[in-house]
C-alpha cells in the first residue's frame, strides 16, 4: 500500500474519533427538571428573577453568592454559587449555569451572563438620557 | 428630519464617508483593473496594470483619511458621533483614544484594511512579476473590507456599519427631536475600563497585521493557480507565510499576556472561542509552513500545501465571521453583538472559498503532483505528516468552537462541553503529544534521505535522556497528578527543546541554515513547558474555610473557596504569607487596594515582604471592574485580584452630604469612659492611652476670643501591632460647648471629647467603635502560577527563530532570482544578436 493512503487512512481514523469525542463531551442545554434527573452537571440557560434577593454578604462568607433564575420552561430554582456576585449580575438578561442539583438548590460551578448594558449597547443609556431631560 | 441641529460638526462625518465610498470605489476599479491586466493578453498595454495601481493608492489615501476623519472626531469629543459617544469621553487620555478606534467593529475593520493597504503597497513594491495576479486578490480583498464599513441602505437592507453614523441617526429618542440635543449630552460612554490598559495599544493592531498579512500567501496560491505558475509562487509565499505566522502569533501571545496582566478570570489562556477563532488560521498556515517546504525541497505534497495555504485565509474569514456575527454570544463572554452583518461576513467567506474550490477543480489536472513515494526516512516526510496532525488539531478546535455554527445551520441545540478547558486541553495536548515527537524526530533526520542506522541511535539517545528530563520536571512540579497526557506532552516538549539544541549546535559547526528553524522549535517547547507548568499546577493561594456555614449540604458540595476576605488593618494568614490590607490609593478612576505580603519564618523574623496593589474600577456602566497585580519571581508568580471591594462610593463622589448624625449610623453605639491623664481605654481591637490634655488646642479656622476656650485630648492608639495619635477637642465659645470628633479610619474609630469633669479632673471620651460590616475591606483571590516565564520566554525565542528563518529564506530568494534573471538575459541576447 503507498503510504499516501496510510496518512489517509490515519487521518480519517483520528477526525471521525474527533467527531465522536467532541460530540460525546458535548452537553446540551437543559432545564432544572432535566437537572433533577441527573447527577452529572449541565447547563441551564434562563433568567434572573428580579425580584427575588440576590443574596451576597462578603462578611459572612466571602464565597457565596445565591440567586433565583427561572429556565427557558419557566421553572424557578434557587442558585448557589461558590465565588463572589459576579460584576454586574443584576443586570444580566440572560444567564447560562453550568452544575447540578444539590436537593433543591441548583449548585452552578460556572456563570456565563449576557449583559445588554455592556458598551457596545445603546438601550439604556437612553433611559438616563431621558432622565436628565426630566430634570429640566 | 427637517429640525436643524444646533452644534453639531457635520463636516468630518461627511467627509469620512466620502473616504469610505471612495475607498470602496478605488478597491473594487483596482480589483478590476488588475483582473484585466492579468488576463490581457497585449503586453504593451499598460493602461489596465496603471489604472488598477494608481486606484490602489487612491484607496490607501482614502484609508488613511477614514482614520485621521475618526480621530478628529474622537479626539475632539464630537459626540453627535455615535462612535466617539460610544467608545470614547471626555476623561479617555489621549493615548487610549488609539484603543478606542478598536473597541467597536467598525475601528477593527479599519485597522485591517489600513494594515492591508501597507501591504498591498509592498506588494505593489515588492512582487515583480506576481503583482498583477497577487494584488487582484488583494484589491478584492480590500473592497470587501471596504463593503463592512458603509452602512447605506441598499434593497432595504443596511450594507455594512459605518464609524461616521450620527448618534440621533443611532438611536431612538424623544430627546433627537430636540434641535438643542446636544446641549444635553454632555459625555460619552467611556472606554471599557478593561482595554485602558498599554498592552490594548498595541495587541490589536499586532494581530490584525498578522491577519492581513495572511492574504499574502493567500494571493500568490491564487496567482500561482490562475496563472499557471504552480511552482514560481510557493518561495516567495513562504517567506510571507513565516512573516504572517510570526505576527500572528505573537499578537495571539500578546492577547495572552493581556489578559493575564488586566483581566480576572485568573489565567492566560482560557479556549475562549474568541481566543480559538485567532489560533485555527494560526494552526493551518504554520502546518502550511512545514508543507511548503516540503514541496520547495522534494516536489511532494503540492495539493497539501496550496490547500493548506488557501483554507488558511478562509479561515481568517471564518473567524471574523465568528467573533463579529454575535452567534457565539451563547458561548463567549467577548464575542462582539451582532450589527447586522450576519450575512455580510457569510457572504465574505463564501465568496474567497468559492474563488479556491473553482481555482483547485478547474486546474487539477494540471497541478504537479508527484506519483512517486515519498522516502520514509526522509525530514520531508514526517514534516509533511506533523504538519497534517496540526491540520487535525485545528480540526477539532473548529469543529468545538463552531458549535452555534452548527445550531444555527442545522437547528440542532447542542451545548458546548460542559468542562471545554478540561476537554480542549486534553484533546489538544494529545495532538500536541505527537506534534512535539515528529518536531524531535525530524531533527534527526536529513532532506530527502538518511541512513536509518544511525538515525535510530541518535533518536532513540535523545528521547531516552527527554524521558528522564521530563520526568524529573513531572515529578517535581506535581505534573503527574495531572491526566496522563500533560505528562507524555511535557516529554515530547523536552525532547521537542533537546532535539532542537542539538541542530543549533551544528550550527556553530557550520550548518547555518537551520539555525531559524531550531530556534524556533526550541520557543515552541518551551511554550509548551511553561503553558503546562503554570496552567497544570497553578494553585489558589487564598483557599479560605472561614466562612460561616450555610448548612453542611453547601460546605460539602462546593469546591474549596478561593475567595478570601481581608478587613483592613487585620493581618491574615494565607498559603506561608501574612496579608494585610493596608490601604487606599486613588488614581481616578482607578481604586488601588495596597496589599502588603510579609513571609515570616520560624524565628519570627521577616524575610521578605512586598506590596501589591490591585486595583478596581467601580464603573457606572459595568460595575466593579477589577484589574490583578502580579509579583513576578523568575520560577514563579504571585497573582493577586480583588474580587469584590465597597467603593460605590468612588462613583457617587463623597459630597458632604453625610451630617454628624448620619456619620454615626456608621458606628456601633458609643461608650463613654471617664478618663484623667494617662489612664488607658481598651476597645475591641486594641487601646488607647490619654497622654496629655492640650490647652493650647485649636481648630481651624475658628478664632478663639476672651473666655473662648478649647481643649485637645491627646491620645494615642494602639491596634493590630500599629500605632495612631488622635486629638479630640472640646471647645466654649460664646458661653456654648461644641466638641470636634476625631476619626482614626485605619483602626474604625472615632473619639468624641465630650465632657470636662473639672472636679474629679477628668473627661469625658466616648468612643464610636466601627461594626465589622462598616469596616473597609476587600475579598480577593490570589493564585500562584509556577514558571510561566518559559512561557513567556518561550515565545521570544520563537518570534526570533521566525525572524532568522524570513531573513534565510528572503536571501534564498534573491539569489533564485538573480539566478533566473541571468538565464531569462541569455535567450534576450541571443533574440538581439
Amino acid at each position: 500500500m503507498k503510504k499516501s493512503s496510510i496518512i489517509g487512512i490515519i487521518v480519517i481514523a483520528v477526525a471521525i474519533a474527533v467527531i465522536i469525542s467532541t460530540y460525546s463531551s458535548s452537553s446540551t442545554y437543559g432545564s432544572f427538571k432535566d437537572a433533577a434527573k441527573t447527577t452529572s452537571s449541565l447547563q441551564v440557560v434562563g433568567h434572573l428573577v428580579k425580584d427575588k434577593q440576590l443574596y451576597y454578604d462578603a462578611h459572612k462568607d466571602a464565597n457565596y453568592f445565591s440567586f433565583y433564575m427561572t429556565d427557558n420552561k419557566g421553572q424557578e430554582c434557587k442558585i448557589v454559587f461558590t465565588g463572589t456576585k459576579p460584576q454586574d449580575f443584576e443586570r444580566s438578561e440572560q444567564i447560562v449555569l453550568t452544575g447540578q442539583m444539590q436537593g433543591n438548590e441548583f449548585h452552578a460551578s460556572k456563570i456565563l451572563m449576557k449583559c445588554p448594558s455592556k458598551y457596545t449597547q445603546d438601550k439604556v443609556e437612553i433611559t438616563e438620557t431621558k432622565a436628565k431631560t426630566a430634570n429640566i | 428630519m427637517d429640525t436643524a441641529f444646533k452644534g453639531e460638526h457635520l463636516l468630518p462625518g461627511h467627509l469620512g464617508q466620502f473616504f469610505i465610498i471612495l475607498a470602496f470605489g478605488s478597491a473594487l476599479l483596482s480589483a478590476i483593473s488588475y483582473y484585466f491586466a492579468t488576463t490581457s493578453t497585449n503586453k504593451l498595454d499598460k493602461s489596465w496594470f496603471f489604472l488598477g495601481r494608481i486606484s490602489f493608492f487612491v484607496n490607501s489615501l482614502s484609508v488613511v483619511s477614514i482614520g485621521a476623519c475618526l480621530f478628529y472626531i474622537i479626539y475632539n469629543n464630537l459626540f453627535e458621533y455615535h462612535y466617539a459617544w460610544a467608545h470614547s469621553s471626555r476623561k479617555l487620555p489621549v493615548y487610549y483614544i488609539i484603543s478606542s478606534y478598536w473597541e467597536g467593529q467598525e475601528g477593527s475593520f479599519w485597522l485591517w484594511g489600513f494594515w492591508q493597504a501597507v501591504l498591498g503597497n509592498l506588494m505593489i513594491w515588492k512582487a515583480k512579476t506576481f503583482e498583477k495576479p497577487v494584488m487582484t486578490v488583494i484589491a478584492l480583498s480590500q473592497t470587501l473590507l471596504a463593503s463592512m464599513l458603509i452602512g447605506v441602505e441598499l434593497f432595504g437592507t443596511r450594507v455594512g456599519s459605518s464609524p461616521f453614523i450620527l448618534l440621533r441617526q443611532a438611536i431612538e429618542g424623544p430627546i433627537f427631536s430636540r434641535p438643542d440635543y446636544l446641549t444635553f449630552i454632555k459625555d460619552g460612554n467611556g472606554l471599557n475600563p478593561l482595554l485602558q490598559n498599554y498592552w490594548m495599544v498595541i495587541h490589536p493592531p499586532t494581530l490584525f497585521l498578522g491577519f492581513a498579512s495572511m492574504v499574502i500567501p493567500f494571493a500568490y496560491a491564487v496567482a500561482g493557480l490562475w496563472q499557471r505558475r504552480y511552482k514560481e509562487w510557493v518561495q516567495p509565499a513562504i517567506s510571507y507565510a513565516l512573516f504572517a505566522v510570526m505576527v500572528l502569533g505573537t499578537g495571539i501571545i500578546m492577547g495572552s499576556f493581556w489578559a493575564y496582566e488586566s483581566l480576572n478570570f485568573g489565567g492566560f489562556w482560557a479556549w475562549d472561542p474568541v481566543e480559538n477563532a485567532s489560533v485555527i488560521p494560526w494552526l493551518t498556515l504554520i502546518a502550511a509552513v512545514h508543507v511548503l517546504i516540503v514541496y520547495k525541497n522534494t516536489g511532494h505534497s503540492y495539493f497539501t500545501a496550496t490547500f493548506l495555504v488557501l483554507i488558511s485565509f478562509v479561515l481568517v474569514l471564518y473567524a471574523s465571521f465568528l467573533t463579529r456575527s454575535g452567534i457565539l454570544g451563547e458561548t463567549s463572554v467577548h464575542a462582539f453583538t451582532d450589527l447586522g452583518m450576519k450575512w455580510h461576513l457569510v457572504i465574505d467567506v463564501l465568496i474567497f472559498l468559492a474563488i479556491c474550490i473553482y481555482l483547485v477543480v478547474s486546474r487539477w489536472k494540471e497541478l504537479p503532483i508527484t506519483k512517486k513515494d515519498e522516502e520514509t526516512y526522509s525530514r520531508e516526510f514526517w514534516m509533511f505528516v506533523g504538519a497534517i496532525f496540526l491540520g487535525l488539531s485545528c480540526f477539532h478546535l473548529t469543529l468545538v468552537t463552531s458549535i452555534p455554527v452548527w445550531n444555527w445551520i442545522f437547528g440542532t441545540k447542542l451545548a458546548p462541553p460542559t468542562e471545554p478547558i478540561k476537554h480542549y486541553n486534553v484533546i489538544q495536548a494529545s495532538f500536541a503529544v505527537v506534534v512535539t515527537l515528529l518536531t524531535g524526530f525530524a531533527q534527526f533526520l536529513k532532506y530527502k534521505k538518511t541512513d536509518s542506522a544511525r538515525f535510530f541511535i541518535t533518536a532513540v539517545v535523545y528521547l531516552v535522556f527527554s524521558v528522564l528530563v521530563g520526568g524529573l520536571i513531572i515529578y517535581v512540579t506535581g505534573i503527574y497528578k495531572l491526566h496522563f497526557v500533560f505528562s507524555l506532552v511535557m516529554m515530547g516538549a523536552v525532547f521537542t527543546v533537546l532535539a532542537n539544541a542539538k541542530v543549533l549546535a551544528d550550527v556553530l559547526k557550520g550548518k547555518v541554515k537551520l539555525a531559524g528553524s531550531a530556534v524556533a522549535h526550541i520557543g515552541f517547547g518551551l511554550i509548551l513547558v511553561g503553558a503546562l507548568i503554570a496552567a497544570g499546577t497553578s494553585t489558589v493561594v487564598s483557599q479560605n474555610n472561614s466562612g460561616i456555614g450555610y448548612g453542611d449540604e453547601f460546605a460539602k458540595t462546593s469546591n474549596p473557596k478561593e475567595n478570601i476576605m481581608l478587613y483592613k488593618n487585620q493581618p491574615i494568614q494565607m498559603g506561608g504569607y501574612t496579608v494585610t490590607y493596608f490601604g487606599d490609593s486613588v488614581v481616578a478612576p482607578n481604586h488601588y487596594f495596597k496589599v502588603d505580603y510579609k513571609k515570616i519564618n520560624a524565628a519570627g523574623k521577616v524575610t521578605e515582604e512586598f506590596v501589591l496593589k490591585p486595583n478596581s474600577q467601580a464603573n457606572n456602566k459595568m460595575g466593579l471592574v477589577s484589574s490583578p497585580d502580579t509579583k513576578h519571581y523568575l520560577f514563579h508568580d504571585l497573582y493577586t485580584h480583588v474580587t469584590m471591594a465597597p467603593i460605590k462610593a468612588d462613583l457617587d463622589g463623597e459630597d458632604g452630604g453625610h451630617s454628624e448624625t448620619d456619620d454615626d449610623k456608621n458606628y456601633d453605639a458609643p461608650v463613654s469612659h471617664e478618663v484623667a491623664v494617662g489612664d488607658t481605654i481598651r476597645f475591641r481591637e486594641g487601646f488607647m492611652v490619654l497622654k496629655s490634655l492640650n490647652k493650647e488646642s485649636h481648630v481651624e479656622n475658628i478664632p478663639l476670643k476672651g473666655t473662648d476656650v478649647a481643649v485637645g485630648a491627646a491620645f494615642e492608639i494602639f491596634s493590630h501591632e500599629k500605632t495612631y495619635k488622635a486629638e479630640p477637642v472640646f471647645m466654649i465659645k460664646g458661653g456654648n460647648a461644641f466638641d470636634f470628633a476625631r476619626k482614626v479610619d485605619d483602626a474604625g474609630l472615632k473619639l468624641r471629647f465630650s465632657k470636662i469633669i473639672p472636679e474629679q479632673n477628668k473627661v469625658e471620651i466616648q468612643v464610636f467603635q466601627q461594626p465589622e460590616s462598616k469596616k473597609p475591606y476587600i475579598v480577593m483571590k490570589a493564585i500562584n502560577f509556577p514558571y510561566i516565564n518559559f512561557f513567556w520566554s518561550g515565545t521570544i525565542i520563537m518570534v526570533i527563530g521566525f525572524l532568522m528563518s524570513i531573513f534565510r529564506r528572503n536571501k534564498e530568494l534573491r539569489i533564485a532570482e538573480a539566478n533566473a534573471e541571468s538565464k531569462s538575459a541569455k535567450p534576450g541576447k541571443l533574440q538581439k544578436a
